[in-house]
């Protein structure tokens, strides 16, 4: 019973941080239409600003400073892609494959073989509720997440430029005749994106792993299936998507013993199996928009 | 009446095909298995990379699930074709023990297979869902080379059986061959059987491109609702370009296995499908020929830079730090993509068109009447009826 | 269920979220006949051709071609029934050449397949020349014979407009979908498009159904005419019961008009958009 619980904190606080990814994802989408394959190596940007800063100038800075870095490397990618000759969707998302293999071969190369510690406050240490052991980076984690998007959410739901934002992911014809600068949500969406990645590959520091590898671009992968079960332009969808995932993720692997069967590290396997699910049986997720025609 | 075939393929480019595949003919007789391999690596890949531009650029559907057909093709011809055995490591695997050439054929039927299962998925989607969708097989299939043991021989993987036929090993030294005092080991040999592959299947794909089929991929692509509005069934040429796309893979998984004679999980992931992503790029989305050349870029490119990074000044060698050959290529190849498509999605092809900047004449129009100026009755009233 | 060859509506809704784009919508035509249909932006226009043609399925009603259940069907399935359509905005694929546009629509009536046309079989071949022989005469018929092998994309709209008919044609269709075909021309262009509708409709025995903002145009061309506004139908009848049409003028006039009032947008052809 107590490894159930403490496998539900896991799932929940890894689901946040895939909410984190996923919600950069769909921005990132709905803003432009266009699926940014350069996240993950964006999230390993912003960590590995982070854990570069964080001696010198101190743990939240540093955070900053990382949101920052990603953010305005997503803003240069969108700056690129404006100056595209073609505005073809899928033209310009196989351009932020481009840039993720230009990216992650980077900062692989700079990381090495490395493991990078982000320098946070929490380290390695345990909150004991009762029977129950929670690791506090997961507490930062889940809390971080939720403050984050429920600000996020605020800001979408009540401000202009939430307003502007969905009118112009609804119908990007009408919201230009009607002065919305679409290149402004455009950009916007992409810093967006961004930062919420880097703030993802912080926490993705602190756990499973012990700290920042070269394989946490790929980590980030983990997310996609949580966009796909909550339909690739829905931000509700992306956060409930991402809380169900990582609770399949960490429930899989706490199992994984009695799992073995199923072949080792199946623990990340196991949301691409939901995925699998998911778009065999209702392609738009969730949560996203059916399509109206019948081709 | 202009040949079916123009756009595509113009009587000049006809000509300079065959002379190019002519030509193709000699290099086994002239150079070393260095670059007897670079030229069977690049081939194969060029294989892969034409099912992947119908698919990608033809058809408008991407995916990044490339690597994943190729796999199956590999494997598949392994487990077919190979015998039961240890492969080190303590592992054991299984084979069906089948003749070769009947093994490639499972295998190429495999992939074919897995991609018709997959397929109703990539009907059911968008083109750029397609791309994140298709990380699922990419990941579910990895976890299954490196842990169904039996079949794939996990971690270390499993040797890859000869292409032997009537005796005669084609991918492999025996029995000794000299033609014109050229002594015809398994590089001169899979020379041809890889040159011999991918002229079958470019001249497959630039036939359907230039015919029926291509016409109304093309139209999938550009606007799927007036392709339904002009009679043609849209999911289920999604789901017949997907399944073709994978045939390619699977013959291109087979020849590369031939190639390295053995194949590893740690090969078939992400990055391979983004390796062919990038050939369809750089080559030229849409296009049979760019395909080819996209794939010769990308797959010499690291293997020329490795080979001569100790000349070329800014390359690190290994053990240093620094850009090595193998960070380098990635690099440029990267960054090549994203220029390209920034500014010419059609590719080096289209590049190389521009710069010529030489008009193609017209192609000859047939003999035809005055031309009727639009709505005169004479005209309808010869041609008219109906169906 | 309705004549062999005839047109029906029945109480056809189409609903978007909150919107109705079409609200209990019947009308008919008959085969053979050239039917307008007309009224304001955003009236349903298009909706109705939408529905016609399979893209849309309707939230409630059907809609019929002779006995065929079009509401039952996949576009593509009513598309080898004999329907042609042009798209207002242009569906064709601006990187392939106009013949090879035009070939798309003989999609429905030739067979080869990827097999057949991957290994260049002589059917595959002789499919393709024939084809394309029949395909050129279209062209030519429609003014584009010396430009069939430009990429569409680059020429001018009137005869990207022009290429959209063409295709239509092309289809060998019984029931000929228009939509907006004359938009962005002038007056000569448009007379000569007229003039080839009609000639079509003679010469092939073809039901048309035409929807056009240059209300002169379609009162002088078509037999019946259905008058949208806000998803319903407003009237059905000639081109003169229209035009008088109580209902008709105060939507095109506003509600002080009298009866007997002929509104000018009615006459003179106004701006469309």
């Amino acid at each position: 019973m107590t490894r159930l619980v403490e496998l539900l904190v896991a799932g929940v606080s890894l689901g946040a941080i895939y909410a984190l990814i996923a919600v950069g994802f769909v921005v990132v989408y709905k803003g432009t239409r266009v699926i940014n394959f350069a996240q993950g190596s964006m999230l390993l940007l912003g960590g590995y600003v982070v854990a570069t800063l964080s001696p010198d100038i101190g743990f939240w800075p540093a955070v900053v400073a990382g949101a920052a870095a990603s953010g305005l490397a997503a803003v240069v990618v969108r700056v690129l892609m404006s100056w595209s000759s073609t505005d073809d969707h899928m033209v310009l998302t196989i351009v932020t494959i481009g840039v993720d293999v230009v990216l992650a071969t980077e900062l692989i190369r700079r990381i090495g073989p490395r493991l990078l510690t982000m320098g946070d406050p929490w380290g390695d240490d345990v909150l004991n509720l009762g029977p129950v052991t929670v690791p506090q980076a997961r507490i930062a984690a889940t809390v971080t997440a939720a403050l984050l998007l429920a600000a996020f959410f605020a800001v979408f739901a009540f401000t202009d430029w939430g307003v502007t934002m969905r009118a112009a992911a609804d119908d990007p014809e009408t919201a230009s005749l009607m002065g919305i600068r679409l290149g402004r949500v455009a950009t916007s969406s992409w810093l967006l994106g961004g930062a919420l990645a880097a703030v993802a590959g912080v926490y993705l520091a602190a756990f499973p792993s012990a700290g920042l590898d070269s394989h946490a671009g790929v980590v980030a992968l983990g997310a996609v299936p949580a966009v796909i079960l909550g339909g690739l332009d829905s931000l509700h969808g992306a956060v409930i998507g991402a809380v169900v995932i990582g609770l399949v993720e960490a429930l899989a692997n706490g199992y994984g013993a009695e799992l073995s069967f199923l072949g080792r590290g199946f623990g990340s396997v196991a949301p691409f199996l939901v995925m699998a699910a998911v778009l065999l049986w209702r392609p738009s997720g969730l949560f996203g928009t059916r399509e109206l025609t019948r081709v | 009446m202009s040949s079916a075939w123009s756009r595509e393929w113009p009587a000049p480019r006809r000509v300079a095909s065959a002379a190019a595949v002519l030509v193709m003919l000699a290099p086994p007789f002239y150079l070393d298995g260095y670059w007897l391999l670079i030229g069977i690596l690049a081939m194969s890949a060029a294989v892969g990379a034409i099912g992947l531009n119908l698919l990608v650029g033809s058809a408008g559907q991407l995916s990044l699930a490339h690597g994943f057909f190729i796999a199956v093709g590999a494997y598949t011809y392994c487990f077919a074709a190979g015998e039961s055995e240890g492969v080190g490591g303590g592992v054991d695997v299984v084979g069906l023990n089948l003749p070769p050439l009947v093994a490639a054929v499972v295998a190429i039927g495999a992939a074919g297979l897995a991609g018709l299962l997959f397929s109703p998925v990539a009907s059911r989607i968008r083109g750029i869902y397609l791309g994140l969708a298709s990380l699922a097989l990419v990941v579910l299939g990895q976890h299954v080379l490196f842990n169904a043991a039996t079949v794939t021989g996990g971690f270390n993987g499993r040797p890859v059986p000869d292409l032997t036929v009537s005796g005669f090993e084609l991918s492999g030294d025996d029995p000794a061959l000299n033609l014109l005092q050229v002594p015809f080991g398994e590089r001169e040999r899979m020379w041809y059987v890889a040159l011999a592959c991918l002229c079958g299947a470019s001249l497959f794909a630039v036939r359907l491109l230039a015919g029926r089929p291509g016409r109304a991929l093309a139209l999938v692509r550009d606007n799927e609702i007036a392709a339904a509005a002009m009679g043609i069934p849209v999911a289920r040429h999604k789901r017949a370009v997907f399944v073709l796309s994978s045939l390619y893979a699977g013959l291109a998984g087979v020849l590369l296995a031939l190639a390295f004679h053995r194949v590893v999980p740690e090969y078939f992931g992400l990055a391979l499908s983004v390796d062919y992503l990038a050939m369809v790029v750089i080559g030229g989305l849409g296009s049979v020929f760019g395909s080819v050349v996209g794939a010769a870029v990308v797959t010499a490119l690291p293997l020329l830079l490795s080979r001569y990074s100790s000349q070329l000044p800014l390359l690190a060698q290994p053990g240093e730090s620094g850009v090595d050959a193998g960070v380098a290529a990635r690099f440029l190849y990267g960054a090549v993509v994203v220029a390209l498509l920034l500014s010419e999605p059609g590719g080096l092809v289209a590049v190389v068109t521009r710069l010529r900047r030489r008009p193609t004449p017209p192609p000859p129009r047939p003999p035809q009447q005055p031309t009727p100026r639009p709505g005169s009755a004479k005209d309808l009233a010869t041609k008219g009826e109906a169906t | 269920m309705t004549a062999a060859g005839a047109i029906a509506l029945h109480d056809v809704t189409l609903r978007f979220g909150g919107v109705s784009a079409l609200d209990g919508v019947s009308f008919e035509v008959e085969p053979g006949t050239i039917h307008g249909l007309v009224g304001p932006n955003g009236a349903g226009k298009s909706s109705c051709l939408n529905v016609i043609s399979g893209v849309y399925r309707p939230t409630s009603g059907t809609a019929w071609y002779g006995e065929h259940e079009l509401t039952r069907l996949p576009p593509h399935r009513i598309a080898a029934l004999g329907v042609g359509r042009t798209f207002q905005n242009l569906a064709q694929s601006g990187r392939q050449t106009v013949l090879e546009n035009l070939m798309m629509a003989r999609h429905h009536l030739t067979r080869s397949g990827f097999v057949t046309s991957g290994l260049g079989l002589p059917r595959a071949r002789r499919e393709e020349r024939e084809h394309r022989a029949r395909v050129c005469e279209i062209a030519e018929f429609l003014g584009l014979g010396d430009r069939v092998d430009t990429p569409t994309g680059v020429l001018p709209y009137g005869d990207r407009k022009r290429v959209e008919i063409a295709r239509a044609v092309a289809l060998e269709p019984s029931l000929l979908l228009l939509d907006e075909p004359v938009a962005g021309m002038d007056a000569e262009e448009s007379a000569v498009i007229a003039r080839t509708v009609r000639r079509l409709r003679d010469g092939l025995g073809l039901t048309v159904i035409l929807i056009e903002h240059d209300v002169p145009l379609v009162m002088q061309l078509a037999e019946r005419v259905t008058v949208l506004d806000f998803g319903k139908v407003l009237a059905d009848g000639t081109p003169e019961q229209v035009r008088t049409h109580p209902d008709v003028v105060r939507a095109y006039l506003g509600a002080e008009a009298e009866p007997g009032d002929e509104p000018g947008g009615l006459r003179d052809g106004g701006t469309s958009r």
